[in-house]
């Protein structure tokens, strides 16, 4: 069992390496830094002396190794556009995009469920076709249309809620919330249902598929026979078996919530790290975008280890397998 | 007794009528510092004039009058510039500001850190003559000095040397990246980089203020969609710009006012004079055609500017005729006009010019820099399809555009031009000149072009006091490089700004937005 969770981690820490080394050949081709840095009247003098400064006329290995031993330290170097610590700047940042994803896995947990479970037990009735059929479009329309569509909706013609940002919030400590103002609360509701919408699509069709199945087996049968309520058929029952699959695609998905934050934040003018990394990658912020990508897949690479050491210590064969 | 009750019924709404006034903007970019001499880019020198000023500044008309200096004069023949000081002034701290400050700026805006240091490069010496005199001496006779510096924004020496900001640093950031201490009209009170920054006017303010502002706050809205929304709902006060499709929507709603005036930038083609054969499609390696004025010159007569004017633009932008719009000093009224479209005089140059089969060549476009410059250049290449020519286009995000200009990758591109000095010299010292790096002359040059007389005139321009000699020079320049098709200058770019219909503003072709001209009714 040890070898075996070494071995996942060691596996790990190469991924991330990877990752970061085909990270940093990218950052040439997004374009040069220096070029947004100065303004019109600068001189092939200036040009060179920054880039020397900057450590960008070295080979991109060396540029690469040098963000490694800053980022083991714990440094992520200065952000380009910002003239500060882009760890800091994360941290200032990430509150936002941990709030949004916090609340829109929430939504769409309760709303997958309850719609799933709704479908599935009322498979014919106008309001199941109903949901059903919007429920396409849950998973057909592109995430920033959705948005699009909300904000007309909501804000420009009914004027119920703000059509971007995040309202007041209140800090508490080094993190910034939402929750504690009236203001933060309603700026939460359009980006959460425009982020969480695909998952809860996902979610909901899941959870009715499997419940359909799970009301087909030869127990539920018995248990209406021996005349137990409707109510305790489905929900004692049927539910609790429905629930095992959806649950290990519940933890899959929350990781794409986050990298999915981008194109959400973008369209609300969310203040939190998927908007960070766009306008890092407008202006070829080169350490805010390796911060970034590191973190998310430190994020991924971190899931996905807890998965498989979770399969370990469920399923016995995957330890004797590694035993021998 | 009516009269009595309606004027205090008047007095009352008035009374109430004047609540705190926040006004909220957005714009596509935040202005990456608060350093007046760190970044010359137009977001932060834009922003930070609400903050801090210079010795002279613009007025409403783009003149220039007397802001830290209550006037100034030349010294001797052409030697430099007096100016003297305004009395009374004091930065946002409270500290007072006099001569010494001008000093200090002077030092870390001309500083070799410093991104606006290129302004000072005509200045010989800066000497305090007292507390509230300082002799700013040019190298040579340099009669647009004055116009030149009214974006050098003038910093409290005590203030810089307390918070350790005697410098601007670009790559780490220092406390003047994060905060400000002028002595504008605003107060930096609040600064989130990237997310919003919030402004308050100053009541120590030198100057009498016309404005009603009580806060003011600046949101970056990186998605145009997301701003018009914005806009619509009341969130926010302006925006700027309003995409161009959206202008006529807009100008339809009551609650919107949609403002609008001409940039200063001029939208131009350029050539790569210079490359002695083609680098791009099928005919790479071949003799570079754009050699030949005549091919140059088909160019501009393909180019339908004004069917580009009325469907890409909508009928927001004007035609130009060289490298600056009429706004600008130094235009050359004597060539205002432009190439007229003539698709068969076009043809009968190519023929001319031994190019009757056509060629092929790259054309390479930036799609994210000015409005709709990918349209733009999808329109020349059909327009230029018509005399037999296939340029074949490469849009890119400007982030890659300006490396591979500055490579020499292309045949002929799209580039443009906003003279910071609002100066015709200022392109032809860029754009015009032959390419001399000692000399920090045509860095924007990218294709090359070299004319020895312009390279002869414009010293002659940048010295010259006589406002009517100096005119001829400009207008023989003009001349020179408008008879050679160096650039096609096709159109002065739009300003569309879009506001709540309870904001008066005014619109300064430079696109800033000064806070202290805006009344919300």
């Amino acid at each position: 069992m040890l070898s075996y969770i070494i071995r996942r981690i060691f596996q790990s820490i190469l991924v991330l390496l990877v990752v970061g080394l085909v990270a940093f050949s990218m950052f040439r081709f997004v374009g040069d830094p220096i070029e947004n840095m100065m303004g019109q009247e600068r001189t092939q003098a200036d040009i060179v002396r920054l880039r020397a400064q900057l450590g960008l006329d070295q080979p991109f290995p060396v540029q690469y190794w040098k963000f490694l031993k800053g980022a083991a330290q714990g440094n992520f170097g200065v952000s380009y556009r910002q003239g500060r610590p882009v760890g800091q700047i994360i941290a200032e940042r990430a509150p936002a995009t941990l709030e949004l994803a916090a609340v829109s896995g929430f939504f769409a947990i309760i709303a997958g469920i309850g719609l799933g479970i709704f479908t599935a037990i009322r498979q014919k009735g106008w309001a199941s076709h109903f949901i059903m059929t919007a429920s396409l479009i849950g998973v057909s329309l592109p995430t920033f249309l959705i948005g699009i569509l909300l904000i007309y909706l909501f804000s420009v013609e009914l004027d119920l809620l703000p059509s971007f940002g995040r309202g007041d919030v209140v800090k508490i400590g080094f993190w910034s919330t939402g929750f504690l103002t009236a203001s933060g609360l309603k700026a939460l509701i359009l980006p959460s249902i425009t982020l969480g919408l695909y998952q809860m699509t996902l979610i909901m069709r899941l959870v009715r598929a499997e419940m359909q199945e799970v009301l087909r087996q030869d127990y539920i049968n018995f248990a209406r026979a021996r005349g137990l309520s409707e109510r305790v058929v489905n929900f004692r029952h049927a539910l609790k078996n429905t629930l095992v699959p959806v649950i290990t695609v519940i933890g899959l998905q929350l990781g794409s919530i986050i990298a999915f934050a981008i194109i959400t934040e973008t369209v609300f003018q969310w203040p939190g790290v998927g908007l960070l990394f766009i306008n890092a990658i407008q202006f070829v912020d080169i350490p805010v975008m390796a911060a970034y990508l590191m973190l998310i897949s430190v994020m991924f690479v971190g899931i996905n280890l807890l998965v498989d050491l979770l399969y370990a210590a469920i399923d016995p064969r995957l330890r004797s397998e590694s035993a021998t | 007794m009516k009269t009595l009750i309606s004027t205090a019924l008047a007095a009352v709404i008035c009374a109430t009528a004047a609540p705190a006034e926040t006004f909220r903007w957005a714009g596509i970019t935040d202005p990456q510092t608060m350093d007046p001499h760190a970044v010359n880019s137009a977001p932060v020198t834009s922003f930070l004039n609400n903050v801090y000023e210079g010795l002279v500044r613009r007025g409403k008309d783009m003149s220039i009058e007397p802001a830290l200096a209550e006037s100034w004069e030349p010294i001797g023949d052409g030697e430099g510039w007096r100016f003297h000081l305004r009395h009374g002034v004091t930065f946002h701290d409270g500290s007072a500001f006099d001569a010494s400050d001008v000093i200090f700026s002077y030092n870390r805006a001309s500083n070799e850190v410093s991104d606006v240091k290129g302004w000072f490069a005509p200045v010989a010496q800066v000497n305090m003559v007292d507390d509230f005199t300082v002799d700013i001496l040019t190298k040579a006779p340099n009669p647009i000095f004055p116009d030149s510096i009214a974006n050098w924004m003038i910093m409290d020496a005590g203030w810089a040397a307390k918070v350790g900001a005697e410098l601007p640093d670009k790559e780490n950031g220092n406390a003047a990246t994060q905060s400000a201490n002028g002595t504008g009209a605003f107060i930096l009170s609040d600064r989130q980089p990237g997310l919003q920054t919030t402004l308050l006017p100053f009541a120590g303010w030198w100057d009498e203020a016309n404005h009603n502002i009580t806060k003011a706050t600046f949101t970056p809205i990186k998605n145009s969609a997301t701003a018009v929304a914005a806009l619509l709902s009341g969130d926010i006060d302006l925006i700027n710009p309003v995409p161009i499709q959206d202008a006529a929507r807009l100008a339809s709603n009551d609650e919107i006012k949609v403002v609008q005036g001409i940039e200063a930038r001029v939208i131009m083609f350029g050539f790569g004079h210079a490359a002695d054969t083609l680098k791009y499609t099928d005919d790479a390696g071949k003799p570079n055609p754009f050699q030949d004025v005549r091919v140059r010159q088909a160019v501009a007569h393909a180019i339908n500017v004004p069917a580009i004017l009325q469907t890409i633009m909508r009928g927001n932008a004007e035609p130009a005729s060289q490298l600056v719009s009429p706004a600008m000093r130094g235009f050359s009224s004597t060539n205002a006009a432009r190439p007229a479209y003539d698709v068969a005089a076009a043809k009968a140059l190519l023929v001319d010019a031994g190019y009757g089969d056509g060629f092929s060549f790259g054309l390479k476009c930036p799609n994210d820099r000015y409005l709709n410059d990918e349209s733009v250049c999808q329109a020349a290449v059909s327009m230029l399809a018509q005399i037999g020519i296939t340029a074949e286009l490469d849009a890119m995000p400007v982030r890659t555009y300006w490396p591979e200009l500055r490579e020499d990758n292309f045949d002929m591109y799209l580039l443009g031009w906003s003279p910071g000095t609002f100066d015709h010299e200022h392109p032809v010292r860029f754009l015009a000149s032959t390419p001399n790096a000692e000399k920090k002359l045509g860095s924007w040059n990218f294709g090359g072009y070299s004319n020895a007389r312009i390279d002869e005139l414009l010293p002659m321009i940048q010295s010259e006091i006589d406002d009517v000699k100096r005119q001829a020079m400009l207008d023989e320049v003009t001349h020179l490089y408008q008879s050679e098709h160096a650039y096609v200058p096709m159109y002065v770019q739009p300003l569309v700004w879009g506001t709540r219909s309870n904001i008066e503003l005014t619109q300064r072709p430079d696109n800033f937005l000064i806070l202290r001209w805006i009344t919300m009714n």
